[in-house]
């Protein structure tokens, strides 16, 4: 009896141990710039990044392989994007839940900016890319005073001031970098989120503006990787004579 | 941005096509492969295609007279013994997405329709007549092969007669679908857009025939690819591989057929490329 009870109280011991180690499933990763460094280490490569002319304060790459190219695939993957805090930032300072709400708003802006050129799906396989993103450099806040407090704000305010956005497709099934960007383009000055659903006074509309802008930025970057060359285009034109039955002239 | 344009669902049908109503028509019956390249009257080839293609497993389709909409329908084995017949359907149709629900369907012959009726149209090679502009043709064909998102597995074609365009083919980003409409809605001239431009699925089985048949067809016969496209297209709908596009000769469109054949999981390979007279093409 008395091994028994041994026994359960062991048990309890561990599943509180293993419990209180875990975090939950959709809380998003949690990682740090580091100290002196302009890129996060996120991406799986930054070796090829050039800086781009059509894009203010970004460096990018895009893949001239003619097989291994962003036109050979036809569908994309979306990764939840992961929160890179400033080097110096306050980790325990920082609610997780105004992390994910970070992450969800930006996957959101992401896949609704590039699902009509590549349309979202959830396997990997051949002709599907992978588009992973990071958020970098987010910082703590001010706290938000009890009496400005509602159900959904956070006990400290996420700043958004020098935030910038590393994204990457690669091949969802080898992970071979497509395309890469590093944007620190800065969308977010003097813009903080207080709230998990961005709804802290005026500060909302600038907050969700910063994401779209950066996701919609992305969605041009894509564009412009997917341009045809002149070339390319003369071909295009070339071949593309439609099918038709055309009456019997007699 | 010109994909970001709100899909425009409404097509110009008579009156009584509306979705969710029961209609009455005439049609005929075709397989997907033909309907969606052969447009314009039914001629003897014209039902030599939709009769072979459809014994040798393309899905039968309903094209509506009138307006050479094509609908794929939910019950396939109503239609498919009639194919290469005009039918009177009695259906509900779907025009946004070219569907329609099958209620009965009964063989008809061309003298039931009336002299005059519209449905005639296509019943006669003498009465069709493709009005053609040359400039708004042109104009037309270069818009759509200037689609951003076109890659090797889509294929875009269509007709003109006069100011109206019917867009045919296939694509694997529902998008395309409605940018074609949009971009040749807005092109100057152009008065009615009929859209027959069916969405693929992007199951990983048929995506794997996609990667497959590509891979296969570069390895033989790399001078018709290039880094962003290619002159052959490979069409990959449940299983099934349509090859489209024009090849230098008839020997290469044997190889590509001979590849797609040999292709893993493909069930069946319509060799539809055109062979080029002139016989100049690639390097």
């Amino acid at each position: 009896m008395w091994h028994k009870k041994m026994g359960l109280s062991c048990l309890a011991a561990g599943l509180v141990t293993v419990l209180s180690c875990s975090r939950p499933a959709s809380q998003p990763d949690v990682s740090r710039m580091p100290a002196g460094q302009g890129f996060s280490g996120f991406l799986s490569s930054y070796a090829n990044l050039k800086p781009n002319p059509e894009f203010e304060n970004t460096v990018s790459y895009v893949s001239q392989d003619p097989v291994k190219n962003v036109h050979k695939y036809v569908a994309v993957i979306i990764d939840s994007p992961v929160v890179y805090l400033a080097t110096d930032a306050d980790q325990k300072a920082l609610p997780d839940r105004g992390r994910t709400a970070l992450a969800e708003y930006f996957q959101n802006a992401i896949t609704e900016a590039v699902e009509d050129a590549f349309p979202v799906v959830q396997a990997s396989g051949p002709l599907v890319l992978r588009l992973r993103s990071a958020i970098i450099g987010v910082d703590v806040g001010p706290a938000i005073a009890a009496d400005q407090k509602d159900g959904k704000s956070l006990d400290r305010a996420i700043t958004i001031g020098k935030v910038g956005v590393e994204v990457e497709f690669v091949d969802s099934e080898t992970g071979q970098q497509i395309a890469a960007a590093v944007d620190r383009q800065n969308l977010g000055e003097n813009v903080m989120v207080g709230s998990v659903s961005f709804s802290r006074d005026e500060q909302f509309r600038a907050a969700t503006q910063a994401f779209d802008g950066w996701a919609k930025r992305l969605r041009d970057f894509l564009d412009s990787a997917h341009q045809l060359s002149k070339d390319d285009v003369a071909r295009a034109e070339a071949t593309n004579f439609p099918y038709a039955s055309e009456p019997d002239p007699k | 941005m010109t994909t970001r344009l709100l899909p425009a669902l409404v097509l110009l049908l008579p009156a009584g096509l509306r979705a969710g109503e029961i209609s009455v028509f005439r049609a005929y019956v075709d397989s997907d492969v033909c309907a969606r390249l052969m447009l314009g009257p039914i001629t003897p080839s014209r039902i030599e295609c939709s009769q072979s293609t459809v014994k040798d497993g393309s899905e039968p389709v309903v094209v509506h007279l009138r307006n050479n909409l094509v609908l794929t329908v939910n019950k396939q084995k109503m239609i498919r013994p009639l194919a290469g017949q005009l039918v009177e359907v009695s259906g509900e149709i779907k025009a946004s997405n070219g569907t329609a629900k099958l209620q009965s369907v009964n063989p008809v012959t061309a003298e039931s329709v009336p002299p005059g009726d519209p449905a005639r149209k296509l019943l006669d090679v003498h009465t069709f007549r493709v009005e053609k502009s040359a400039q708004l043709h042109e104009k037309i064909r270069h818009e759509l092969a200037m689609m951003p998102y076109i890659s090797e597995f889509d294929f875009i074609s269509f007709t003109q007669s006069g100011p109206n365009v019917i867009l045919t083919g296939w694509t694997v980003r529902a998008t395309n679908r409605s940018t074609a409409y949009n971009i040749v809605k807005s092109i100057e001239g152009v008065e009615t857009v009929i859209n027959n431009i069916d969405v693929l699925p992007l199951g990983s089985f048929d995506m794997q025939i996609r990667a497959a048949a590509r891979a296969a067809l570069q390895r033989q016969l790399s001078r018709y690819f290039w880094g962003t496209g290619s002159d052959i297209k490979i069409v990959v709908k449940n299983g099934q591989i349509i090859l489209l596009g024009s090849v230098a000769t008839k020997t290469d469109s044997d190889v590509a057929f001979i590849q797609c054949n040999s292709v893993s999981g493909a069930f069946k390979v319509f060799n539809m490329l055109r062979v080029q007279s002139s016989g100049k093409k690639g390097a």
